[in-house]
């Protein structure tokens, strides 16, 4: 874990209100592992925004720069939009515990849902060398002018599904229905489930992974005042009856889709 | 060759090296911040509250940021005293700065029985009685509403022990400097003052709080004047030490609560904005001293001067 002030090598929008920024740490970046997250702080804000916000580390570029992946949503991420390159920032990370990676027989399903594929896109950069050709990732998006990545991940050879709440580009309708379609099909490698998005997406492919007794791993979303563990404000509910709460900077982002209790969520 | 300033402080014979200590509940239990800091250049490190038994918090959301301050309920979820003791305790051998336990009951006897288990475990070198918390005996009003619950409740934890006690005073009271008299004369050796302010904040949309125990805590940079005014008022009426904290974030928040009466003072929700507040507040007042030829870090407790 470090806490620094870096510098921003770039700052630029890729869609509508959605944001990529790249900023410089050896020790971070050379830490940095898939599902992990930082705390982002801007610098000079007068307490307000106050807290630091947490990001899902969206890729490692060239050993020492980092990349998140932001949507612009409120003060602190509107903020975040107008620095420019050079401009410093505090940044504490890598925080958290990443995706484990697949078994042997285990073929890689990566479902991402809106934002949910900032963490996923590192994870498709780790995984590539090992599984080349197994990676296959569902893609939702709301509408074509929010979708992103998809000539990057083509470039790295990844089979895709892209589904549209609109039906503007690829599927119209839920990109869990693809992956329904998908998983009741046979196949000869077992499916291991990663996924990152909205709770309702969440829920839907955890308790289809969990009916046909799939490995599924969620990566969630929590507000955090910390990062760190101190706070104890990111609970999620767990299905453990001696430890109700699990948190999510601490003991997630990224949960077995088993353990969560979704009733609660 | 130039004389170096004195920091220390003395907190009902507990002696500290410098007046900075973390707030229960923003400095989890004593060690998590070690990859970032060395948790021994404080004075003190007041640990997580502390309860009987273990107590797993309230349902999400717990936390929420309003201006200039964060809203909390987070429901004083704890692993409880004994495993305190015999889990986490051990992993802060190596850490010199005094361990003060923050602890919490539902009925006076809970109190005394946490101080009782503490009592004879060394390395807890003073208590910080939260009497902010509900008193299940008396309909969930909080101990620190009452001047004669909150003077039973110090009693009662001070027959059970040799350790200092400083009693965690709550702002949400109609005279604070009534309880803090009261506690003083129960036999309390310090007073903390500010606990959090209790807050609210509602989601237009679905007309619902953003906590789900509706009302929390607020604290940060938000209640800084609050508390500034709340720690000159108890310094005015009782002799005992008074440790002050609301908003703290840099030294010179630090220096504001001292030059009002306070004797020491404690960094929470700066913690959270940046781990190493503690740290900073405690290098930045040794500089400041340095700075200002200060020789005794006491001169300046109480040091207001009289408005223009």
């Amino acid at each position: 874990m470090f806490q620094e002030i870096t510098y921003i090598n770039f700052n630029r929008q890729i869609a509508h209100n959605i944001w990529l920024m790249g900023f410089c740490s050896n020790d971070l970046a050379s830490f940095a592992k898939p599902g992990q997250f930082l705390m982002v702080h801007l610098i000079g804000t007068q307490k307000d925004p106050l807290l630091a916000r947490p990001f899902s580390i969206h890729s490692v570029q060239d050993n020492d720069n980092l990349l998140i992946l932001y949507k612009t949503v409120g003060k602190g991420t509107s903020l975040l939009s107008l620095l420019k390159e050079g401009d410093p920032i505090s940044v504490i990370g890598p925080l958290g515990k990443g995706f484990p990676l697949p078994e042997k027989n285990q073929r890689p399903l990566l479902v991402a849902g809106g934002m949910g594929i900032a963490p996923l896109f590192f994870l498709t950069q780790s995984l590539i060398n090992l599984y080349q050709h197994e990676i296959k990732m569902f893609l939702g998006f709301s509408t074509s002018q929010e979708t992103i990545l998809l000539n990057e991940l083509t470039d790295l050879g990844i089979d895709l599904s892209l589904a549209t709440d609109d039906g503007s580009l690829g599927t119209k309708g839920m990109v869990t229905d693809l992956l329904d379609q998908y998983l009741d099909q046979e196949s000869n490698k077992i499916p291991l489930i990663y996924a990152c998005g909205p709770v309702d997406m969440l829920k839907r492919i955890s308790l289809k992974a969990i009916s046909l007794n799939l490995r599924c791993y969620v990566s969630l979303e929590s507000h955090m005042a910390c990062g760190l563990g101190l706070c104890q404000g990111c609970a999620v509910k767990v299905n453990n009856i001696d430890k109700p709460y699990y948190y999510v900077c601490q003991d997630g982002p990224v949960f077995l889709a088993e353990m969560i209790d979704w009733e609660a969520l | 060759m130039s004389e170096l300033p004195d920091m220390s402080v003395d907190i009902g014979g507990l002696v500290l090296k410098n007046p900075v200590i973390t707030a229960s509940g923003t400095f989890g239990y004593g060690n998590e911040l070690e990859p970032l800091l060395n948790p021994s250049s404080l004075g003190a490190i007041i640990v997580k509250g502390l309860s009987l038994k273990p107590i797993p918090g309230n349902p999400p959301p717990r936390i929420v940021e309003t201006p200039c301050g964060l809203l909390n309920s987070i429901g004083l979820a704890n692993i409880g005293v004994n495993a305190f003791i015999k889990e986490k305790l051990p992993a802060l051998q190596k850490i010199s700065a005094p361990i003060i336990a923050n602890i919490y009951g539902h009925t006076v006897r809970e109190y005394a029985e946490i101080a009782r288990i503490i009592e004879n475990t060394e390395r807890i070198a003073a208590l910080e009685v939260n009497i902010s918390c509900p008193n299940v005996e008396k309909g969930g009003m909080s101990f620190g509403t009452d001047a004669y619950t909150a003077a039973t409740v110090t009693e009662r934890v001070k027959n059970n022990t040799t350790k200092p006690v400083i009693v965690k005073l709550t702002p949400n009271v109609t005279d604070i400097s009534i309880i803090a008299m009261a506690v003083e004369s129960a036999g309390a050796q310090a007073v903390s003052v500010t606990n959090t302010l209790l807050g609210m904040a509602i989601d237009v949309s679905t007309r619902r709080p953003k906590l789900s125990n509706t009302v929390g805590g607020l604290s940060g940079p938000a209640i800084k004047p609050i508390a500034l005014y709340l720690v000159n008022k108890v310094a005015a009426a009782v002799k005992i030490p008074v440790i002050g904290l609301g908003g703290i974030m840099d030294y010179k928040d630090a220096l504001e609560f001292l030059i009002v009466g306070a004797s020491a003072i404690q960094v929470g929700t700066g913690t959270f904005v940046n781990p190493r507040a503690a740290v900073e507040v405690a290098h930045g007042l040794y500089d400041y001293c340095l700075r200002e030829k200060i020789y005794n870090i006491n001169q300046i407790t109480g040091s207001l001067k009289k408005g223009e």
